[in-house]
């Protein structure tokens, strides 16, 4: 019966992993984290960065005048659901949205009059941006302008990360992005002054784009510390930004100076469109809040946030297909309407049972992190054929990238062509790389010291016995009267025989 | 990934009823304005909950059915002004809502009777605006999933209107289908017979709401979380469900009816030839139900199937259904 089969389908839960930005909201103490939840829009942002349960609590509490017995909620929860219900009241008293206690249930006064506010709308907290007044002198960037802008900021990024060393001299992005690069470990500079890559910024280049930029954006917030940066200037103002509207200019004005001086940064990482009013009309800005003297260069005062800012707290992608290809063009037509539907990125990637890779690209960008980990054997104006080879993989591996990501990245990108195979990679393929990574673990180091040359078998069977004993050992050989002990082990181990040699 | 849902919400607009029911006389008044100022912080909080959430709103309107709101289309061509002290897509969702509510509502007119309100359109509606972005989306990513598994979509049927008999056929038509997509139905409105059934069909809730100054609460208790939140959280639910149907030929809600074994079509009393197939029946079983009929014997209940198995009955024909012994040899 099929009313039967409805309810006895077992729903499983997808797995909900927790924002990266959680738990640095959570390291904040109450006072910022309040004074973070006077606006509308963080509250918002912050709202949709929490799990499903979490959102669902919250909503229930959020139009109650009192606080409830926490009995009451609880009685709600199924007895599965227990540990998740649980957890997600301790999410939520770690970012002081509803403090934890057992007896009452009640949202931060705070939170709840700014979510509350921001649903209903209304309150002159300004806090969703204020729009730019029209210019009919000059035409606004269209969404089509700020797409090519931010995909352009970004791939010059991942573009110059990933063929640093290697002898080619791609676009440099700004010192600030260096700079931001160099502090969150992505590259340093061990070989002389050259910026190199470093493992974790290989694995970093495998990710999805949403999980780079809020990569990149959590070591902002760090640096952002440090440099006594208003951390709740800094983040009411990312928040501010994946709430504005794709398309449209917002004003500077009502900014503070903090902000301001994001607004350089963000532009770097195409997080923020403006236009450049003349280059002849550098200014010098004393930022009194940070200490910093900033060369702002005069841009206009508007900006237009890109698709990498507002698509922040979705799970959307936050760049447009990064194919220029003729096959892609069409797609773009019907873009809007794709990105909307949450589809996801076309893939280009098919990889055949033989370990061939194809891949319909003519990014560059795609063709250098591809050539991380495969041995490029042709390449044609959309296509990139190649291989992945023992060297190649193992190449890879040793630049600190796993066969899991590898894997990974090949799923995400795989071709619809590709979608159509259940299991989707070739279980061969798949199976040889994690071999390949198995492989690199054959040796295993560990310090210590040989003991050998015993005088009879006896002896060395005895010392033998109390190493045992003492579990440290990790090596013997009956044959040549020797064994391998650990480092520490050896006192004990050593003492036991000077003991026997001076009692003998 | 957590997925996106779609929220279809239907939306009861029946000038009349609204009349009564912000009437003084009732124990809690809800005025159409409240309801409305509810309604769309309910929808607010929909949106709210994830970026990529969809939403449609319809109204069902005497007479016809008219789509209100789309998150997917925009049917009014002036956006509304950018301000800094609300969300955008909010602001969208409300202002279209409260003028397309506000343009239907003075287009009625003055009528001297009121036709019937169009839920049933409005339901079918709904249904087809699902079928299409999951269809939709499913060819565009060129990825053979599973339809259903895309969008998590759910209809909400607000309803302030009684029971109408005349539109139990097509309401369950439309629910049988919403059932095979695996759609959730969830239903908040007065007593009716057929929408307890729709949510019990295809495992939604449906509540009746006493306290209605309490609708906004209620809404985002019940309703607000997607179904797999429920294995965790309950949601408040009516245990006992109205199985009644409605019969074919006088469209009245029976407590015993008779079913063609051949086309399932369900009567109020033995006919000699089923109205919708053209099945005749022996005239000895026909006298043997008539004379059964006015005591509940056990002769009547093997032709007179207690209703409550007839929602079963009336989906699969296999021959696993219980079928009455009379009809069933008339092959």
């Amino acid at each position: 019966m099929p009313v039967q089969s409805l309810q006895n389908t077992d729903v499983i839960l997808p797995q909900h992993t927790p924002h990266p930005l959680l738990p640095f909201l959570q390291s904040q103490s109450q006072n910022t984290l309040t004074r973070l939840y006077q606006r509308p829009s963080s509250c918002l942002s912050i709202f949709r960065l929490l799990g499903p349960i979490e959102r669902q609590l919250i909503m229930n509490l959020l139009w109650l005048e009192s606080a409830i017995p926490a009995a009451t909620m609880s009685a709600w929860v199924m007895p599965e659901g227990k540990q998740a219900y649980d957890e997600a009241l301790a999410v939520m008293a770690g970012l002081h949205i509803a403090p934890n206690s057992t007896v009452k249930l009640a949202l931060n006064l705070t939170f709840k009059s700014s979510l509350r506010q921001a649903i209903t709308g209304g309150g002159n907290t300004g806090s969703f941006g204020t729009p730019a007044d029209k210019d009919y002198k000059r035409q606004s960037a269209n969404i089509e302008n700020l797409d090519a802008y931010a995909l352009e900021r970004w791939e010059t990024i991942l573009h110059y990360m990933v063929s640093s060393g290697q002898g080619q001299n791609p676009a440099k992005p700004s010192q600030g992005v260096l700079y931001l690069l160099q502090r969150s470990g992505l590259m340093n500079t061990a070989h002389g002054a050259i910026l190199q890559i470093t493992s974790s910024g290989f694995q970093f280049l495998l990710h999805s784009p949403h999980d780079q930029l809020w990569n990149l954006l959590l070591q902002y917030l760090h640096m952002a510390e440090e440099r006594q940066m208003d951390l709740v200037e800094v983040l009411s103002f990312l928040f501010m930004l994946s709430t504005m509207d794709l398309g449209r200019e917002y004003s500077t004005e009502p900014l503070s100076e903090t902000q301001k001086a994001m607004l350089e940064d963000l532009r770097d990482y195409g997080l923020v469109w403006q236009r450049k009013v003349g280059s002849h009309s550098i200014l010098l800005r004393w930022v009194p809040s940070i200490n910093v003297l900033y060369y702002l260069q005069a841009s206009s005062k508007r900006f237009s946030p890109t698709r990498l800012a507002t698509t922040l707290t979705s799970s959307s992608p936050p760049l447009p297909s990064s194919h220029s290809t003729g096959g892609s063009r069409a797609a773009d037509a019907t873009g809007t309407v794709a990105l909307s539907s949450g589809a996801a990125q076309q893939g280009f990637i098919v990889l055949e049972t033989n370990y061939r890779i194809y891949a319909y690209t003519d990014n560059p960008l795609q063709t250098a992190v591809l050539n991380l980990f495969i041995t490029m054997k042709y390449r044609f104006p959309n296509l990139v054929v190649g291989m992945l080879t023992r060297e190649s993989v193992r190449k890879a591996l040793s630049n600190g990238i796993s066969a899991d990501q590898i894997i990974s990245y090949l799923t995400t990108h795989a071709h619809p062509q590709m979608r159509k195979n259940n299991p989707l990679l070739p279980v061969t393929v798949q199976d040889q790389i994690r071999l390949w990574e198995l492989e690199r673990n054959r040796l295993k180091s560990a310090e210590g010291y040989l003991y050998k040359d015993f005088a009879s078998q006896a002896d060395y069977e005895y010392v033998l016995a109390y190493a045992k004993q003492l579990d440290v050992v990790l090596w013997e050989s009956a044959i040549k009267r020797c064994f391998f002990g650990t480092l520490e082990g050896h006192s004990n181990v050593r003492g036991f025989i000077e003991r026997r040699t001076g009692a003998a | 990934m957590e997925k996106a849902s779609h929220l279809s919400v239907i939306v009861d607009l029946s000038p009349t009823q609204w009349h009564l029911s912000a009437q003084a006389s009732n124990q809690y008044p809800l005025s159409i304005e409240t309801f409305l100022s509810q309604l769309l912080a309910f929808l607010n909080a929909h949106i709210a909950s994830k970026h990529e959430n969809t939403l449609v709103v319809f109204g069902a309107l005497p007479g016809k059915s008219v789509m209100l709101y789309s998150s997917t289309e925009l049917l009014t061509d002036d956006m509304p002004p950018l301000d800094a002290n609300s969300y955008l897509p909010f602001k969208l969702v409300d202002s279209t809502v409260v003028r397309r509510i506000m343009d239907e509502l003075d287009a009625i007119g003055k009528l001297e009777e009121e036709p019937p309100c169009a839920l049933v359109g409005a339901v079918t509606k709904a249904l087809c605006y699902i079928n299409r972005i999951t269809h939709h989306s499913s060819t565009t990513t060129g990825v053979a999933e599973d339809p259903t598994t895309l969008h998590d979509p759910r209809i909400l049927i607000l309803s302030v209107s009684p029971d109408l008999s005349s539109s139990y056929i097509p309401i369950m038509n439309a629910i049988f289908s919403a059932q095979k997509l695996a759609y959730v139905c969830k239903v908040y409105g007065p007593d009716t017979v057929f929408l307890q059934q729709a949510a019990h069909l295809t495992n939604g809730s449906y509540i009746y709401l006493e306290r209605r100054d309490a609708l906004l609460q209620n809404l985002i208790m019940s309703f607000l979380s997607p179904p797999f939140i429920r294995k965790i959280l309950a949601v408040p639910k009516q245990d006992k469900i109205d199985f009644r149907a409605a019969c074919f030929c006088h469209k009245n809600i029976v407590d015993v009816g008779f079913v063609c074994s051949v086309c399932l079509s369900i009567f109020c009393q033995p006919l000699p030839v089923c109205s919708t197939c053209r099945t005749k029946f022996p005239i000895n079983t026909l006298k043997r139900l008539n004379a059964a009929r006015p005591a509940i014997t056990p002769a009547s209940s093997r032709m007179g199937v207690p209703l409550a198995n007839l929602n079963n009955a009336t989906m699969p024909r296999s021959t696993s259904t219980p079928v009455p012994n009379g009809m069933s040899n008339l092959r």
